[in-house]
């Protein structure tokens, strides 16, 4: 029997794109900026993306079920202005406003969720309606102003550290061990892969496909609604605009992270990586001093070479010859 | 006669597998060449070889006097080679011709010449002597037809060689007889046909010779007239193998199941019961509303009305869920879109409708799974060189074992198969047939929806025939024989 021993490069790269890419990218700042690799720049940068990172979370379960979800911006927006209305305007209470922001969070995943279901759409369609409602609902309740003097105790929860740890990078390690354990470790996760994989295989496997899509919505919205708070928390105030363009931002990072858009596959950790990727691209153009405006472009061209190395990645396993772990059992 | 095609030492490998091994043989022109061998022999890896969709690691390939190490697709088609694959490799959403002249244009590229397209696909359909609509969407058309399309696809240029990857496993049994007339027409016009199929009464009816292949490595080359279905499978498998549907002591026990005036899917008012440790085959003609009717009792597609009884108890069934909670098993006719997940491993796809038996609290035991997908390996001879490989790498009869032991591993009490035996084997067939006893002498009761009429009346107690949505008639074992049930299945 001939057996391949050596080591596979490629396959080793092609499966950890997003963390060598982002290997990459710190080695090329830690030349421009020697300040780059202090331990309090990178925090800094962690706690500047927690909520970025935690929406991504949620995000990639829809996209591992074979989903898309680009309402997650505008939703962001919808969750905090609501609950910034009620902590300041009816003077709820911080901890009431928590669980408000979550459970409204959940709702709205819910929400998109089920009218994708009842008009029998996918999900990318029916949130392009949804976004925009949000959206127009969002700035109806500021009249375009921005809320502040959020309570202190909620502004904690976003600005707050525990020893040397911001709150919101402690809040994303929680979540992101909660998610992987989710996915990797229990037939729950399982079953969001094999949906992803095959949809009419699944439910005839007897998997609920429908209650496992509800299941992957209130997930996803549970992570908005966090994410939601951490934002509104960090910013002191908030505004319809808040969420702007953050659904890009976590579906570029999603598939950096090498999560397919056809579902099915794809890796969390890799999320995280995809999600620092942008971050540190973005803070290494503000370093440089470019324009707001090109950070779209450059943006923009990374979410097309996102898609495209899915794309790529693809037709090269359609091709693909070599696949199988290669491990002692195979001399036999 | 000259050598279409000759092959000298060719070699590939996969990690784990030598999926062809030093293969060297020739196929006469104008000829109908059979190739044969077990699930995972290396048939489809070597026509893969032959249309350039992967290059072997050694030797060369030999096309009229011209050598070379490797094809690609392009070069390939240009030395006159068409093939049709195993999975077929059509466009479900783009219409006949478009799908016929896929990739290349009749007329400039700017303006392509649609009409000069229609009516030379509508040429080469009546030459078949089929009815097929250029402009119909091939997602709409039945698999025999989508096949036919397929063969058209090769006749635009001036093919010399054509290959059919077991062309015959997904249609039925009248559009079989119409494939063989086009491929006698298209022999008698001189083109050379590499014909794959599991059937040997197929490749006695139209194969010229015949070559077998074991293992990866090729075991010689017939004439079809020197051989006998013996000799073939002794080639094949490389021992004497009885063929024959094993007998088991007959005694069926009470009801398990019963399904009164079942309407729903397209199926109108049917009953039939199934007895504790009885095989009841359902034959009918493809159409004839059998898969949809398992779908139902599955709780795959709603029931409109009727009544289902497990165990004399009336019990609703409104998700496969449920019926598998009550003891029921589908394995699905349809490997490809309804049975297996071809991106996950083997021992993933075999746990994956048994995960909460094979789990602590919510997180899956790794170590059970291991044991139970090897342990299904072991039982029905999945080839493979470990249970993490990937289903689509594995061949298309290794891919349907997987699905079969998919269903398996969820002990039901009662398990359909739906075409059980489709592009398996011979040998695997018996261990098919062998295992059914097994699960009989369990206690387990089996319905067998099958289009090979052999088998059904070799392994089942009882037949249920139907036509057009219902039940036609029924058949007690003294009473099995093909007549009867083509009477039956053509609803005279
Ligand atoms: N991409 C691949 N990666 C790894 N192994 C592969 C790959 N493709 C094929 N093989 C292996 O090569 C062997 C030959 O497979 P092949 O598909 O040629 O069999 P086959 O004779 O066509 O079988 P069947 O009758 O079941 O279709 C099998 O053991 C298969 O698992
Ligand atoms: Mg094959």
């Amino acid at each position: 029997m001939k057996t391949n021993k050596k080591f596979n490069t490629g396959e080793f790269l092609r499966n950890n794109m997003a963390w060598v890419l982002l290997v990459v990218c710190c080695i090329i700042f830690a030349f421009i900026s020697p300040n780059f690799f202090s331990l309090i720049n990178i925090i800094n940068i962690l706690n500047q993306n927690a909520y970025i990172i935690i929406t991504a979370l949620g995000i990639s379960f829809i996209m591992m079920a074979g989903e898309v979800d680009i309402s997650v911006g505008f939703a962001i927006s919808l969750n905090g202005v609501i609950v910034a209305l009620l902590m300041t305007k009816l003077g709820i209470p911080s901890f009431l406003g928590v669980i408000i922001s979550i459970v409204l969070g959940i709702v709205i995943g819910l929400v998109n969720m089920l009218v994708a279901y009842k008009l029998k759409l996918q999900l990318f369609m029916a949130t392009v309606g949804t976004t925009t409602i949000f959206q127009g609902l969002a700035f109806v309740m500021t009249q375009s102003k921005t809320i502040s003097d959020l309570p202190v105790a909620f502004k904690a929860i976003g600005q707050g550290y525990i020893g040397p740890m911001p709150i919101p990078v402690l809040i994303a390690i929680i979540l992101f061990i909660m998610v992987s354990f989710i996915l990797n470790k229990t037939y729950i996760g399982r079953y969001v892969f094999a949906i992803g994989g095959n949809v009419e295989a699944a439910r005839l496997a007897g998997i609920n496909v429908f209650g496992m899509k509800i299941f992957i919505a209130s997930i996803a919205g549970f992570m908005t609604g966090v994410g939601a708070i951490i934002l509104s928390a960090r910013l002191g105030s908030v505004t319809a605009n808040m969420g702007t363009g953050l659904e890009f931002t976590i579906i570029t990072a999603v598939l950096l992270g090498g999560v397919s858009v056809r579902g099915g596959e794809g890796k969390i950790s890799g999320v995280v990586a995809g999600v620092l990727i942008l971050a540190i691209l973005s803070n290494g153009m503000q370093l440089a001093r470019l324009d707001v405006y090109y950070q779209f472009v450059a943006k923009g061209i990374i979410m097309l070479a996102a898609i495209g190395f899915d794309v790529f990645q693809l037709n090269r396993k359609k091709k693909a010859t070599i696949k199988v772990p290669v491990t002692e059992e195979l001399t036999k | 006669m000259g050598k279409t095609l000759e092959l000298e030492h060719v070699s590939k490998f996969y990690p784990g597998v030598v999926a062809l091994d030093d293969v060297s043989f020739s196929i006469e022109e104008g000829q109908v060449h059979a190739l044969m061998g077990e699930n995972g022999a290396g048939k489809s890896t070597l026509i893969k070889v032959i249309s350039g969709a992967i290059k072997p690691e050694m030797g060369n390939i030999v096309i009229e006097g011209k050598h070379f190490t490797s094809l690609t697709p392009g070069l390939s088609k240009e030395m006159g080679i068409g093939v049709i694959y195993q999975e077929f490799n059509l466009v479900p959403t783009m219409s006949v011709v478009e799908n016929i002249f896929l990739g290349e244009k009749i007329g400039n590229q700017i303006m392509p010449n649609f009409g000069e397209m229609h009516r030379k696909a509508q040429e080469i359909f009546a030459e078949f002597g089929v009815a097929i609509d250029t402009d119909a969407m091939v997602s709409e058309l039945t698999p025999g037809k989508q096949q036919l399309v397929e063969i058209a696809k090769t006749l635009t240029r001036n093919v010399k060689l054509i290959i059919m990857d077991e062309p015959s496993a997904s249609i039925s049994v009248a559009d079989v007889q119409t494939l063989f007339r086009i491929i006698g027409q298209l022999r008698k016009k001189g083109v050379t046909i590499i014909y794959i199929s599991h059937r040997m009464e197929e490749v006695f009816e139209i194969a010229d010779a015949v070559s077998i292949m074991r293992d990866g490595k090729y075991v010689g080359t017939k004439a079809m007239r020197e051989v006998s279905r013996k000799d073939l499978i002794t080639m094949m498998v490389g021992r004497e193998l009885n063929e024959s549907y094993p007998v088991r002591p007959q005694e069926a026990g009470g009801c398990v199941l019963e399904v009164e005036h079942l309407f729903g899917n397209g199926d109108r008012d049917i009953s039939f019961s199934l007895r504790k440790g009885e095989i009841l085959g359902i034959a009918g003609l493809v159409g004839a509303g059998r898969t949809e009717l398992a779908k139902v009792i599955y709780g795959a597609e709603k029931l409109d009305r009727g009544k289902i009884k497990v165990n004399g108890k009336e019990i609703k069934i409104r998700s496969p869920h449920d019926a598998i909670v009550a003891g029921i098993g589908y394995i699905p006719e349809d490997r490809k879109n309804e049975g297996a997940f071809l991106e996950f491993p083997i021992d993933w796809n075999i746990s994956i409708m048994s995960l909460p038996r094979l789990s602590k609290g919510m997180v899956v035991a790794v170590k059970k799974i291991d044991e139970l997908a090897n342990q299904f390996q072991k039982m029905l001879g999945i080839k493979t060189p470990t249970i993490k490989q990937y289903v689509k790498n594995l061949s298309g009869g290794n891919q349907q074992k997987v699905v079969v032991a998919k269903t398996l591993a969820t002990n039901s009490n009662i398990i359909i198969f739906d075409e059980p035996t489709r592009g398996i084997d011979v040998g695997a067939k018996q261990e098919i047939y062998q295992l059914m006893n097994e699960l009989i002498k369990k206690g387990i009761s089996i319905i067998m929806i099958s289009s090979e009429m052999e088998e059904l009346i070799g392994m089942s107690d009882r037949i249920i025939v139907m036509h057009e949505g219902t039940v036609q008639g029924e058949l007690q074992k003294e009473d099995f024989s093909q007549n009867k049930i083509l009477e039956y299945a053509s609803g005279l």
